[in-house]
């Protein structure tokens, strides 16, 4: 039934106008697992993992991914210490927007910085 | 599924009829600016409800979006502020929104300060307000939109309080989203002064 009452929200909003640019699985407004990722971090896993899911499907399905998904997941990636994962994502929502090349670039190298940091104290 | 859909847009425009009384806005600095996008920051919080603000981050990227603009990642933001030193709204909204512009590379910045949100009573008297003021301010500092916002929902005897209360296992939480995502939609996409669309707006 909750499914269903999100079908009809987004049927409102988008229903009435013209179709959506894009796909929001789980992480557009409605019932954004996004904020609950705040909220319960040990639901942090189910939350990256579902978002993974998402961006494949679409790019699978050659849809446009929303905007900033790609850096979201990065985000979650990074938080969970999975660094290239991180770093990944970063240069998939580069480009995917341009408008997002200023944040993206100062987030890729603060995050390699990172992680030659961590190299060095190894060696 | 017609009949609900219908229904929905109905309401829809009761809604928007609620705000048609506002005076139609000036848009010339706004396309003079002409963003392709947005950042925004977190919201300045001056309601009771102390969950507000973090429902309102997560829910104004949709709108924003699908008028075809690029939308900051809120998340990200929220994380690259942190990291900043910056932990609460107001200290972000002090900042002066060029320099938050060049930071993130934004062509402009949101701002959103929550003044009313009284949800309690949609459930029971099926009536809500929503109280929001938008400021949108281009990466030089000037002004271009501006939007005091007041959604008051009453969806009394309407089908949508039968779906509420019924449908949910958490209630209050889902309407709260179902609200504020209908207060945005009416503001960004369809209130009486919509933004412009952006440059990835594509008339079907």
């Amino acid at each position: 039934m909750k499914i269903l009452l999100i079908a009809l929200a987004s049927l409102f909003l988008t229903g009435c106008a013209s179709n959506g640019l894009y796909q929001w699985g789980d992480y557009g407004s409605f019932d954004s697992k996004l904020y609950h990722s705040y909220r319960n971090p040990e639901k942090a896993l189910e939350i990256r993992q579902g978002l993974a899911l998402h961006i494949s499907k679409m790019e699978a399905s050659q849809q446009k991914v929303a905007p900033g998904l790609y850096a979201e997941l990065g985000t979650l990636n990074l938080q969970a210490g999975d660094v290239n994962k991180a770093i990944e994502m970063y240069i998939k929502e580069r480009d995917a927007w341009p408008e997002s090349r200023v944040l993206m670039d100062a987030l890729i190298i603060n995050v390699t910085k990172r992680v030659s940091a961590k190299t060095e104290i190894k060696s | 599924m017609k009949g609900v859909k219908l229904l929905l847009c109905l309401l829809g425009m009761v809604l928007a009829g609620y705000a048609s009384a506002q005076a139609k806005k000036d848009f010339s600095a706004f396309k003079g600016a002409s963003p392709r996008s947005i950042l925004v920051v977190p919201a300045i919080n001056i309601s009771l409800n102390v969950d507000a603000p973090s429902y309102l981050l997560t829910s104004l990227t949709y709108p924003l979006a699908e008028k075809g603009y690029y939308v900051f990642p809120v998340n990200t933001v929220k994380f690259v502020l942190e990291q900043e030193g910056f932990y609460e709204a107001e200290q972000v909204h002090r900042q002066p929104p060029e320099a938050l512009a060049k930071l993130f590379g934004a062509d402009a910045v949101l701002y959103v300060t929550i003044k009313r949100w009284d949800i309690a009573g949609l459930i029971l008297t099926g009536t809500a307000t929503v109280k929001l003021e938008y400021r949108m301010v281009s990466k030089d500092g000037t002004e271009i939109w501006r939007a005091d916002d007041m959604r008051q929902l009453d969806v009394q005897s309407n089908l949508l309080t039968n779906l509420l209360a019924s449908a949910l296992k958490d209630p209050i939480t889902m309407d709260h989203k179902v609200l504020i995502a209908m207060s945005h939609a009416m503001t960004f996409l369809k209130g009486p002064n919509p933004i412009p669309n952006g440059p990835y707006f594509k008339v079907e």
